[in-house]
């Protein structure tokens, strides 16, 4: 199984851009959350202090990402913190897709952590989540 | 000349660009764009589409206008302003920016550089120290959900009640620092829960506090600036640029998800996701009304409660007190924003989004003495080069909706910036240069260089030029902090 990641140059002027892509759903999800995560901070420099499980379901794909996406930037400025890494899975049951997330991280500490970008929000700005031969990509818009 | 449109845009003047009804189905319109030639050159494909989709837009009055400062962003481009009729039109939360009242103040004193130059290391150890900046910062304000509600409904006025500034603080904001109508049921849990504990902080991206320096070959027009407080003379000023934080966004995200329904439900199609409306009268538009101006109310309070700590910061180490230092607030203006304000057409709905208003001399909306001079109006340039001390105009009254630039514009993604800039290096070249840069995050810093901005002088021209605003002084930067 494999994800991976990568800034986008000229899509967004005055924001960042990233473009997703796994083997599975979950694998595309694992690639956005990391691309977001590392937005954020660099992870290898957050510890785990602090966790949050988080579950989701709906019945578009495109939605579901969009809702974890942003709950990541939720819990970032509701506690404060920012993440090291987040373990999911991602399932299809009937017509409806289902998430859940343990997402750990830590204070924000600015004497310890790489911080980068304070996300204000994930945005539908020529934001798409597709399917192509066995693979699944994403593009991704975050307001900074 | 080439432009980055296939449309066709017509001279009107050498600042004043326009794009017919003819050249987008579904314009109701005419498009306007402020710029010199050389500036619309330069001006991205997104400015144009973006500005005649707007145009598209249900009870639009006049023209969909964009200051030279613009460029793409999410549904109405940066520098966009576009005015509604309050009966017929739309409220949309891509025209006020989804940082909502994302603004300027600018706060001036009495010390000159020759008086900050010794301590400037010091003074900008203890603004870092004093405003939080960067990601998931919390201020110094510990908030419960009533204390907030009173935030949301109250701003500025909230703060000042606190004992975070000076009463008469508020004749120098706009709106006086508190803005009608903003009803706390209206803005979700998760949008509280966002906000709560960033009241005083200064977030990133291009936000920032600036110690700047007005010397006396750059005013321009020195009786206005003497009745605004600045007196050149290498007079040290500082200007804040933030706006409602995370609380704003969730606003304008929580209202987004509303209105994509309620446009099918009132019939109205976009040519943009990200321009989704719903009628001014509607419930769910006055609704979203009513929490755009909690997080605006927010934002007030937000550069309300930094300035108490520069102040604090500059009393600190250079005493007696910030107001033995002189430290009156120039003026406070938003430019995320939509307000109801009366023109020739009616009452209308004047979005302005990364644009400042711009009311001219005599406004009833000004405090007394701005009766004369007009409104100032506070542009920020890139951290390198300066920003733009202005007024507004009977002009612009009459040819924007009352609207002027509010900044630079960048002209380089973020993306490229970092690519080409460390910002170890750019904080070292700045230092040398004599600005001194504090930063949470320096692939950040580098984000920001001047190279990724439009030149200001050449937005501030344009805006002088049509007559839409007047110059008074250029600031020149010392000393920076970026999240």
């Amino acid at each position: 199984m494999a994800h991976s990641f990568r800034f986008l140059d000229d899509i967004a002027v005055a924001d960042l851009a990233f473009k997703a892509e796994g083997d599975s759903v979950a694998e595309l999800f694992r690639a956005a959350t990391e691309a977001l995560l590392e937005t954020l901070a660099e992870t290898s420099t957050v510890a785990v202090t602090w966790e949050r499980t988080i579950e989701h379901a709906s019945g578009e794909l495109d939605e579901l990402l969009f809702e974890w996406l942003s709950d990541l930037v939720y819990w970032k400025d509701a506690a404060g913190v920012v993440f090291h890494d987040a373990d999911l899975s991602v399932i299809h049951d009937g017509a409806t897709w289902m998430l859940a997330a343990v997402l750990r991280g830590a204070p924000v500490d600015q004497a310890t952590q790489t911080l980068h970008h304070d996300v204000k929000g994930v945005t539908k700005h020529l934001y798409e989540v597709k399917q192509q031969g066995m693979h699944w990509y994403a593009q991704v818009v975050v307001d900074v | 000349m080439k432009l980055n449109t296939d449309m066709r845009v017509n001279r009107v003047t050498d600042e004043v660009w326009e794009i017919p009804v003819t050249e987008k189905a579904g314009m109701l319109v005419p498009a306007r764009i402020y710029a010199t030639p050389s500036i619309l050159k330069t001006m991205d494909r997104g400015v144009f589409d973006q500005v005649t989709n707007v145009a598209c837009l249900p009870g639009i009055a006049r023209y969909a206008l964009c200051m030279p400062d613009g460029h793409w962003g999410y549904g109405f481009p940066i520098g966009g302003v576009a005015a509604f009729d309050t009966e017929s039109g739309i409220i949309s939360p891509g025209g006020v920016g989804y940082d909502v009242n994302c603004g300027m103040r600018l706060i001036r004193t009495d010390l000159t550089r020759d008086d900050v130059h010794p301590k400037l290391d010091r003074l900008m150890t203890e603004l870092f120290r004093r405003v939080p900046a960067g990601v998931g910062a919390a201020g110094f304000i510990r908030l419960n959900r009533d204390s907030f509600a009173g935030v949301m409904t109250r701003g500025a006025r909230w703060c000042i009640e606190e004992g975070y500034g000076w009463h008469r603080d508020l004749a120098h904001i706009e709106e006086g620092g508190c803005i009608a109508g903003a009803d706390p049921s209206t803005v979700s849990d998760h949008a509280v829960g966002r906000g709560i504990n960033q009241l005083g902080t200064l977030g990133s991206g291009n936000h920032y506090l600036e110690v700047q320096v007005v010397s006396s070959d750059r005013v321009f027009d020195p009786e206005t600036a003497t009745a605004l407080g600045i007196t050149g003379q290498d007079q040290i000023v500082v200007m804040v640029h933030c706006g409602s934080r995370g609380f704003g966004h969730q606003v304008a995200g929580d209202y987004l998800k509303v209105f994509e329904k309620a446009m099918r439900r009132y019939g109205i199609s976009v040519k943009d996701q990200q321009l989704a409306c719903a009628p001014f009268r509607s419930p769910e538009g006055q609704d979203y009304f009513s929490a755009m101006n909690c997080a605006a109310n927010t934002a007030f309070a937000n550069r309300q409660v930094i300035t108490h700590q520069i102040r604090e910061a500059f009393a600190t180490v250079f005493g007696p007190s910030a107001e033995e230092l002189g430290m009156e607030v120039v003026y406070d203006v938003a430019h995320n924003i939509a307000k109801v304000e009366r023109y020739p057409e009616g009452e209308l709905l004047v979005h302005r989004k990364g644009s400042t208003r711009a009311f001219g001399p005599g406004s009833p909306d000004l405090p007394w003495d701005f009766q004369k001079t007009g409104q100032p109006v506070i542009c920020g340039g890139s951290m390198e080069t300066g920003s733009y001390l202005l007024v507004g105009t009977d002009r612009a009254v009459n040819e924007t909706f009352g609207s002027t630039m509010h900044g630079a514009g960048r002209t380089m993604s973020r993306a490229q910036a970092k690519k080409s800039i460390r910002g170890e290096q750019l904080q070292q070249e700045m230092k040398r240069r004599g600005i001194l840069v504090k930063a949470v995050s320096l692939s950040g810093l580098a984000e920001e260089a001047g190279v990724a901005y439009k030149d200001i002088s050449d937005v501030v021209e344009t805006v002088d030029r049509a007559g839409i605003t007047k110059k008074v002084a250029e600031l020149h930067p010392i000393g920076n902090i970026k999240g």
